[in-house]
């Protein structure tokens, strides 16, 4: 974004709020891109924003304090109906009103991360499974095409690239490792609980994904090439709640946000999705001779079948469930409850404190915190900030080890200086190395 | 800035992603905002003094045109304003391929604002070929007049007619707009987004 826009944009404070959604698109990107939660967060300690901070946290009291929950619509109108209206009050508080339009953004989008943090737990499907709450027929559809979902993949995990028409000139040895970034990036997902963030995951997914295009010299090719790629990721993949997660997404994303770029990548996730679900003998090209394809199916069913007796172990045990695949240090399924937010931050502390600090108590539903609601044990900040340092530490080195074997030709510690110059975001890594290769 | 998403639907073979890319680089300009994508690609145009020189965006959604990604079209083309139905001049058969794609576009697209330009691309090419073995121009010309479409014949390789394409799409979004785009001219703002919200739609996934 240049400044001459910006500017613009700062006739009309509401303008905002159409903001062209190319900000964290492959040209305007992530680099450009402000958006700064702990800024945000420091402004609303100023008293000023006491009107802001007080309809916020009595907005999300009745949210949470509804006997029966809400249903799933209900609960998109809801939150959408005080985005508008807490937009509206933000623009003309005097702590916010004489910032620029891009802060206002960046305000504006702290308050759907705050608020959606304190309500995921009510509105992400997998969630109110998890603490048995009641669940209305959409959440469970959620779950039940998570199901679904997953199932097909393992059904069709062996298949090939070619099977999906990708490009023959892509099947080359640097295929697999890029399609493994992408399907890393994006089981990222559950790591995050704002909308933004799960949105940012797939973007990054996708953007992985551009780069294999375009050290291909065959970016040109479009989404005749790019589809059939992303399909290929999620039958690589193993991410857990993704439709759950999508439609999170959808649900409860400020609708202006989730525009251009945005967009097309979300629908495009959904149609790969939905491709896989109906996948079938006619729906994928045979290459191989009828029996090869036989035999590698029926050996994969062997091995499906295996997985589900162990399903069906851990599914009497709860805290288990989760996927074998998983390599982040707490229990993986406690991970997906209480995930840190923004490259695990200290944030989560800082959190709780806003909402403990700032005036009159509030209910313990609100003290519970980005934490477990089951674990109402207070962890003080220091332990907070070095569990979060710990955990970005190792994600750091997750990602440089995928990099370096990325990018075997370039000189690790280069590697190294790139992502620290790019505070390890993956797209922007990826897309400079690739700079640098060319 | 006004908004408008315009989806591309073709063959895979009829090169209806490098029309697009022909668009963006030839309407290249370092104050006008761009992106580029490997599928999604979005470029503002300036429409002439008779448009009142109106600055517009183009979101231009690429789909998949291999036949076994069909079933995903429906997921690209609702909410678009306007849509590039793509075919190859020396490919006789790809006419009635776009030919089921405008069908579809007009049975589930309710949008009676909905602009269809059907466009047949590597005119490069016919030059060289017997025009026995190409498409024949006035058929198209007439599906596209019966079934009230716009029609260009287009070189995505040398870029002839591509820009006429979008500034045309162009300026029958400006009239189609005229009302709320000098009504958003009054007041200090003018960022309006004319796109109808595309993701909040709960029935849109996976049902």
């Amino acid at each position: 974004m240049d400044s001459n826009e910006d500017n613009e944009r700062n006739a009309s404070p509401e303008a905002v709020l159409e903001k062209p959604p190319a900000e964290e698109g492959e040209n305007s990107d992530e680099k450009n891109n402000y958006y700064d939660f702990r800024s945000f967060l420091n402004i609303m300690r100023n008293p000023k924003t006491e009107p802001i901070v007080k309809y916020t946290k009595s907005f999300i009291r009745n949210f949470v304090s509804q006997k029966s929950n809400w249903s799933t619509t209900e609960q998109e109108k809801l939150i959408t109906d005080f985005k508008l209206f807490i937009y509206d009050k933000l623009v003309t508080n005097d702590a916010f009103k004489d910032l620029d339009a891009a802060q206002i953004r960046n305000a504006k989008e702290g308050i759907e991360k705050l608020v959606m943090g304190k309500l995921y737990d009510k509105c992400f499907s997998p969630c109110l499974q998890e603490y048995k709450q009641n669940i209305d027929a959409t959440h469970k559809q959620d779950l039940v095409d998570d199901v679904k979902l997953r199932d097909k993949i393992l059904e069709f995990k062996f298949l090939g690239p070619e099977h999906l028409d990708i490009l023959p000139g892509l099947i080359n040895c640097k295929l697999n490792s890029f399609i493994q970034l992408s399907a890393k990036e994006l089981a990222k997902i559950n790591q995050y609980k704002s909308p933004r963030d799960k949105m940012v995951c797939v973007l990054n997914s996708c953007k992985v994904l551009f780069a294999l295009l375009r050290h291909n010299k065959t970016l040109n090719g479009g989404a005749d090439h790019f589809v059939p790629l992303l399909i290929f990721t999620l039958l690589k993949s193993d991410v857990r709640h993704l439709i759950s997660n999508v439609r999170y997404i959808e649900r409860f994303r400020f609708p202006s946000f989730l525009m251009g770029e945005n967009a097309y990548y979300l629908s495009t996730l959904q149609g790969a999705i939905n491709f896989i679900l109906d996948i079938d003998r006619d729906s994928i090209s045979i290459l191989e001779s009828d029996e090869e394809f036989e035999k590698n199916y029926t050996e994969n069913q062997e091995k499906v079948k295996e997985l589900r007796n162990q399903d069906l172990r851990s599914f009497k045990n709860p805290s288990s469930i989760a996927s074998p695949h998983q390599t982040i240090s707490p229990s993986p399924s406690e991970f997906i409850l209480k995930p840190l937010d923004d490259a695990a931050s200290s944030v989560l502390s800082r959190l709780n404190d806003f909402w403990t600090s700032s005036a009159s108590p509030t209910p313990s539903s609100l003290e519970s915190d980005e934490r477990s609601p089951r674990d109402h044990q207070e962890i003080d900040e220091t332990t907070a900030t070095a569990l979060a340092q710990q955990m970005e530490h190792m994600e750091h080195e997750n990602t440089l080890q995928t990099l370096q074997s990325m990018f075997p030709d370039l000189d690790p510690e280069l590697i190294q200086d790139v992502c620290i110059a790019s505070k390890y975001r993956v797209g922007v890594c990826v897309d400079s190395l690739l700079e640098m290769l060319d | 800035m006004l908004q408008f998403k315009l989806v591309l639907l073709g063959d895979s073979s009829v090169g209806k992603s490098s029309i697009v890319h022909r668009f963006v680089k030839d309407s290249f300009d370092e104050y006008r905002e761009s992106t580029i994508g490997a599928a999604f690609l979005s470029q503002t145009i300036k429409l002439s003094e008779q448009y009142d020189e109106q600055v517009l965006k183009f979101e231009i959604w690429d789909t998949a045109g291999q036949e076994r990604y069909k079933s995903l079209a429906p997921m690209y083309y609702r909410n678009a304003n306007a849509a590039l139905v793509v075919y190859d001049v020396t490919e006789p058969g790809s006419l009635p391929k776009a030919k089921l794609w405008v069908d579809e576009l007009k049975e589930k697209v309710s949008d009676d604002k909905l602009i269809i330009c059907l466009v047949g691309n590597k005119l490069d090419l016919a030059a060289e070929k017997e025009s026995s073995s190409l498409v024949d121009e006035s058929e198209a010309r007439e599906f596209a007049k019966d079934n009230n479409l716009l029609f260009h014949q287009v070189s995505a390789k040398t870029g002839e007619n591509v820009i006429k394409v979008f500034e045309e799409i162009g300026e029958i979004l400006y009239l189609q707009n005229k009302d709320k785009i000098q009504e958003s001219k009054k007041p200090a703002g003018s960022n309006v987004s004319l796109q109808r919200p595309s993701t909040n739609d709960s029935q849109s996934c996976c049902v």
